[in-house]
């Protein structure tokens, strides 16, 4: 009973009083709005870098070669901090803004490679089949190899926006107050840090179940049709 | 209808083919043959240009398709191909897979692609699979669907590209028999293949593609029945032939022994066959060097030619000097050899010519 009892009261005081809810929601609504824009951006990034990596022309391949092996290689918390304190130092750019921008570069550089694997992974001879059938080049891509990339990358992409969610809870070094930093905040003022961040956690794998439902929803779409 | 002026392919320092000039008529089914590596497959890639030429025209119902400014999707429509793998698409059904093509390209409409989709699968038996996926489907019905997928477009011409390698024996039949009936409706096809007997009995004509080129054509009657030049006879016939020079007495011919034990041992042949081989050569050999003395030069060539197909054995034994048949002095008894090569052997003929006697003996 007293356990019990406790849980109810650290629940009351870090959430219902001084409205904890809301800063938890509003905190929320932060990492959520990063997630998305970095994924939604990221995959643009992603399909961009991809294509120049798998183009004819050799310079194009070269520099988006090194770019990847740039942002694969280094931390995302690092880039966060170098376009934060250096690249856009004198800028009034929202924090957030720039938090979006690294990391949609950083799952870029991931997402193209993924891009790449499942590309490779299509058997070309299929393509051609189609070709033969009289489909051009682009078209041909369209209706075979795409469709048949996206299903071998589809797990992949789960896993690396999964892998987004959760390094955006390293925003706070740039003074954003996220999820993390929210529920970090509640615990310090409530004295009671481990009611606080076990939420938080809670939170993050509330989401990456919501994520990964989504995904399985997308696929039963498909099969149903 | 299919046309090549000479076609020059090559990859790097590789010359696949040189200068190869072919004509196939409208309706007519051209079976290609020849070793694995002899281009069979570069010949048809090229002819539907998934492969550039180095030099040479492609001729598709008149038009070069080696230009720059045709326009090779709409070729490519009235050119179908099946592959050996036959490379299904494997993220739709069956039926999706037959209809893609005539609903993306042609722009027939959705009903009426489906409706013919199943025409072609009721021809090619598979109705029951329209909603299958490739990967449920065994090789021989996948190849039957890439068949059908292929007619959707309703070409002029098909290109089959061993269309039956990938299949075990089981299944070649029930994929050959749609061939055969698609021969029989007089669609114009090519197709290269290993099975011979089919060859024989679907194609009008065979091209016989090797040295880099047309080696050997013509009907599939003379091309199998007769064919004139060694290479085609030998792959027709499956031969594998031994060859062996004699210059003196004092061969080694424990060393020959070996080598033809060797020979025989790496085409199966069997354990009595080869005593026998050895036997009658042996035989043959003592006949003949002993018949000149040895103040004579030695000169004795003979092949052993094995032939798969059939499993029969040609010795064919030339020797210089004065006409010598020995098989001539019947009656002689004391020429044990002889007696015991007539026993062994199927047939033997002597024929002598210029100074030299030849003998073919079949075992």
């Amino acid at each position: 009973m007293e356990f019990l009892e406790s849980i109810v009261n650290s629940f009351t005081n870090n959430l219902i009083l001084n409205n904890g809810w809301l800063v938890v929601l509003k905190g929320l609504w932060v990492t959520l709005l990063i997630t998305s824009s970095g994924l939604f951006f990221g995959t643009v990034i992603g399909a961009i870098l991809c294509s120049s990596r798998l183009s004819s022309i050799g310079l194009l391949r070269v520099t988006a070669k090194t770019v990847i092996a740039f942002l694969r290689g280094s931390p995302v918390l690092l880039l966060l901090m170098v376009f934060y304190y250096v690249v856009f130092a004198n800028s009034r750019i929202d924090a957030v803004y720039i938090a979006v921008i690294a990391f949609a570069l950083n799952s870029g550089a991931h997402i193209a490679e993924i891009m790449r694997s499942a590309l490779s992974a299509v058997d070309k001879k299929q393509l051609e089949a189609a070709r033969m059938l009289g489909f051009s080049k682009i078209r041909a891509f369209m209706a075979i190899t795409l469709p048949q990339a996206g299903r071998i990358a589809r797990p992949v992409y789960q896993n690396a926006t999964i892998n987004l969610l959760q390094w955006t809870s390293v925003v706070g070094y740039v003074t954003i107050t996220d999820l993390t930093r929210t529920v970090n905040n509640i615990g310090a003022r409530t004295g009671d840090p481990f009611f606080a961040l076990f939420f938080g956690i809670l939170i993050y794998l509330g989401i990456s179940y919501l994520v990964n439902f989504m995904f399985t929803l997308k696929i039963r779409k498909r099969k149903a049709l | 209808m299919i046309q090549t002026v000479n076609l020059c392919k090559s990859f790097g320092d590789l010359i696949i083919f040189k200068d190869l000039n072919i004509t196939v008529q409208k309706g007519e089914c051209v079976a290609v043959i020849g070793p694995s590596g002899a281009g069979k497959s570069v010949l048809f890639r090229t002819i539907a240009m998934l492969e550039k030429p180095d030099s040479g025209q492609v001729f598709i119902n008149g038009t070069d398709i080696t230009q720059k400014d045709v326009n090779i999707n709409k070729v490519r429509e009235k050119l179908g191909m099946v592959y050996q793998g036959f490379h299904l698409f494997s993220h739709l059904n069956v039926l999706d897979n037959i209809t893609l093509a005539p609903v993306k390209v042609s722009g027939m409409n959705k009903t009426e692609a489906r409706k013919k989709a199943m025409e072609l699968l009721s021809m090619v038996g598979l109705t029951e699979k329209a909603t299958s996926y490739p990967h449920q489907l065994s090789g021989g019905q996948q190849q039957r669907v890439a068949i059908a997928r292929s007619l959707a477009m309703d070409p002029d011409i098909i290109l089959f590209d061993e269309p039956t390698s990938a299949l075990d024996p089981s299944m070649t039949g029930e994929v050959l028999a749609i061939i055969r009936k698609l021969a029989r409706s007089g669609l114009t096809m090519m197709i290269s293949t290993h099975e011979m007997r089919f060859a024989q009995d679907v194609a009008s004509r065979v091209f016989y593609i090797d040295e880099k080129s047309v080696y050997e054509q013509g009907t599939a009657q003379e091309i199998f029945q007769n064919p004139q030049r060694e290479k085609t006879r030998m792959f027709i016939r499956k031969l594998k032939v031994f060859s062996y020079s004699i210059t003196s007495h004092g061969f080694d011919m424990v060393a020959m022994n070996v080598q033809i034990e060797l020979f025989c041992q790496k085409y199966n042949i069997e354990s009595k066959k080869i005593n026998h081989i050895q036997l009658v050569l042996e035989e043959l050999i003592l006949e003949v060097s002993g018949e000149g003395e040895s103040n004579r030069q030695l000169k004795i060539d003979y092949t052993i030619e094995h032939s798969e197909e059939r499993g029969e054995i040609l010795i064919s034994f030339n020797y210089e000097g004065d006409f010598f048949n020995p098989f001539g002095s019947e009656g002689e008894g004391d020429h044990l050899g002889i007696v015991l090569i007539t026993g062994i052997a199927k047939n033997f003929d002597h024929a002598y010519k210029d100074g030299q006697n030849t003998i073919n003996i079949n075992i």
